[in-house]
Formats: structure tokens, sequence, C-alpha cells
């Protein structure tokens, strides 16, 4: 029987998973950071921005691999950043037609989703080498592993600086808000805290 | 010949994707637009019946006011007229923008049907900074300007919040965007109520 790791399953699998931790852009990687620092005040706008992220990341990752065996070396990078434009500005578009709040909050993050370099990286790390099937579970993994980066660093920062998370008070009523979260620097501070901790974990894991 | 065959060969991708996402997003585009615009209508809608509760509906003048604003750049204006359920003029609303401290502030600001007193006024976009700068959208700063004389605002320091009058409190804190507000309706309020007068648009019913 062969072992999972050299099947197709096998293959398949570590993709969709490698984003997730091993290979999680925001806390190993440590790129794409923009919007981990500016859109988690909240969870609603992260979790927003993250969705938004892996639709980009899905389509573009897509179109690229579809078109992989056309490109040609010097005219890549203008491809890859004209398709990934195309479907950010559909995004855009869509949180605007139906969720003008969160459009409204998010602002000009969402257009500079344009800029992040983890769906360029992406496109040029695999969908650019790989087949449809395998960029789709990539950008999938990739996605999610940076929206639950976003999802748990807007998390605290919520609960810290209103009391609250998801717009639900949780926090008891005597909790004095600590504004400064809701800062750039209860952003640096958190993410800080956070990548210390996932080094100690994994420092520990590999000793 | 071949230099044009060489560039074909090198563009045809290119062009033709920047045809196809062109293409794409002007789909999208045309398919949203309408929905993108009718929620900014009912957002606005929705910010000036909250500061004149009598108006069901808005007319907007047939011409823009062109407003001057500093640094001698020139701004241009939509002003529109609120109407009762009646039919009568109940107040006059406008759209009003300037620098803050962090980025663009935009205001919706309404005055009375005889441009004598203000309504208040509506945060429509700002960036300011959270639990300081976004102050201005809250109550405390908000209030101050429902009643007071359509004419030239000034900010103090200190002061009673509660006193209606052309003084307004700053917010702690929040200073440079406290000033940027004033400013803003300022610029925008007085140049419109000498167009609207000028026009004889006041006071003439409906």
């Amino acid at each position: 029987m062969a072992n999972d790791s050299n099947t197709t399953t096998g293959l398949y699998r570590r993709t969709l998973l490698a984003g997730l931790w091993r290979e999680n852009p925001t806390f190993r990687l440590l790129i794409g950071m923009c919007p981990p620092l500016a859109v988690t005040t909240a969870v609603k706008p992260a979790l927003t921005m993250g969705l938004s992220v892996i639709f980009v990341l899905v389509c573009s990752n897509l179109v690229t691999s579809l078109m992989r065996n056309l490109l040609k070396p010097h005219l890549r990078i203008i491809m890859f950043t004209l398709n990934i434009a195309t479907f950010v500005t559909i995004c855009d578009l869509y949180l605007r037609a139906y969720l003008p709040d969160m459009s409204e909050i998010l602002g000009a993050y969402v257009p500079l989703i344009i800029v992040n370099c983890i769906i360029i990286f992406r496109a040029e790390v695999c969908a650019s080498k790989c087949g449809p099937l395998v960029s789709i579970l990539d950008a999938i993994g990739t996605g999610s592993g940076f929206t639950i980066a976003l999802c748990i660093l807007a998390g605290i920062r919520e609960i810290l600086a209103t009391g609250r998370f998801f717009g639900i008070q949780i926090m008891p009523g005597g909790f004095v808000p600590w504004l400064a979260m809701q800062m750039p620097v209860g952003a640096f501070v958190t993410l800080g805290l956070l990548l210390g901790l996932i080094n100690a974990v994994t420092r520990n894991k590999e000793a | 010949m071949f230099r044009i065959k060489h560039f074909v060969e090198q563009s045809w991708l290119l062009v033709t994707a920047s045809f196809c996402f062109g293409l794409l997003i002007a789909v999208t585009n045309a398919a949203l637009s309408p929905k993108i615009k009718e929620n900014k209508d009912a957002k606005l809608h929705n910010l000036t019946v909250d500061l004149l509760p009598e108006a069901k509906r808005f007319v907007e003048l047939d011409a823009e006011i062109e407003v001057k604003l500093a640094g001698g750049k020139k701004e241009k204006v939509k002003v529109y007229k609120a109407i009762s359920e009646a039919g009568e003029c109940v107040g006059w609303s406008f759209n009003a923008s300037g620098q803050g401290f962090a980025d663009k502030i935009e205001v919706v600001v309404a005055v009375d049907k005889g441009f004598e007193k203000i309504a208040g006024f509506n945060v429509l976009v700002s960036s300011e900074t959270p639990g300081f700068g976004d102050q201005i959208k809250s109550s405390y700063y908000r209030d101050q300007f429902a009643g007071v004389p359509a004419e030239k605002l000034s900010l103090v320091k200190t002061g009673d919040p509660k006193k209606i009058d052309s003084e307004i409190v700053s917010i702690t804190g929040a200073t440079v965007s406290s000033e940027a507000v004033i400013g803003i309706i300022n610029t925008f309020l007085i140049q419109i109520k000498e167009y609207i007068q000028q026009k004889g648009l006041i006071g003439n019913g409906k």
C-alpha cells in the first residue's frame, strides 16, 4: 500500500493544510501584513476581508493555472497583476452593492488586495506551475489560514477594546475598554505577542 | 513584417486577457451599479431624514452650486430641498467635505426652511482616530449643532455643550477633527446660503 504522502490524495491534503499552519501567511511567513494590522479592529470586517481574499485567491489561482502554459516569463507579473486586479474590482463592486456597511469600514483596504503579496506569491509559486485543482486547494488553504489569523487578531482586539465579540457584549459591566487596542499600537502589540507565542510553541514541538 | 509578427506573438495573450477582463468588469459594473447607487441614496436619505424628520422626499436644485474651498479650489455641490407630506418646504440639505485629521471627512448638513438655523449634521464618511476623532459622530458633539444660527461657527475648548449658540465645544483629544468639521460647515454653509438668498429660493413655499 502506497504511503499517503506519495498519493494524489495526500498531495491534495498537504496542499490544503499547508496554508493553515505550516505556511500560514500571517503567522509563519509574515507576508501580506497590511490587512492584519489595519482591518482587525473587529471580527466582522476581518472576516469580510478574509473571505474577499479567499475569493480573489481562488479566482486568480484558477485563471493563472489555466493559462500557465501560455505565460511568457517576462510578461507573467503583468498578467498576474491584471488577473488579480480584475477579481479585486469585482469583489469590491459586490461588497459595495450587497455589504455596503462592511465596504465602508474596509474602505481602501479592499482595492489594496491587488498589491497584497500573498496572492501574487501563490500565483507565482503554485498556480503558474500546477493544475487547476491543486491551485484551487492551495488558494482555499492559504486564504483560510489568512482569514483565521485575521479573526484571531480581530477577536482579541475587539474584546479588549470594546468588551464585545462579533458585536455581542461578552465582558462584564465593570469592564474598562482598552481604547489603545483599537489603534495601530493595539495591532502591533497583539500581533507581536501572538508571533512570540507561536514561535515558542513551534520551538517546543521541534525540540 | 517580422517585427509585427514578433509583437503579436509576444503580446496576444496580454491584449486578449485585457479585453476579456475589461469586459468582465464592465458587465459586473453594469449589473451592480444601480444597486450601489440605491445604497448610497438610501444612506443619504436616512441620514438626512434623521436631521429633518418632517421631510418625506428631497428635490434636487436644478443647478449645482460652486463652493470655493481653502487653497483656491472649487467644488460643485448638490443642494436638496426637503419636502413634507403636505408638499411644503421643511428645510434644505447638502453634502460637504474637507480634510480631517486622518483623511477626508464627508458630512450631510441640514438647515431649516428659512436657512436661519442649522438642523444638524451627520457624518457620511470619516476615517478619524477611533476613540478620539471619530467622536465627531457622537451625540455630545453633534447635538451642539442642532438649532444654532446658520452663520459662521467657532470652536471653543471649554464651555457648556448644552448651550445652543455659534460656539461649539471641542472634543477633548480631538481638536483637529472638531476644527475640521467646523471648517467644513462654515465653508459650505455660508456660500450656499448666499447663493440661495441671491436666487430668492428661500420662503417661496413649494
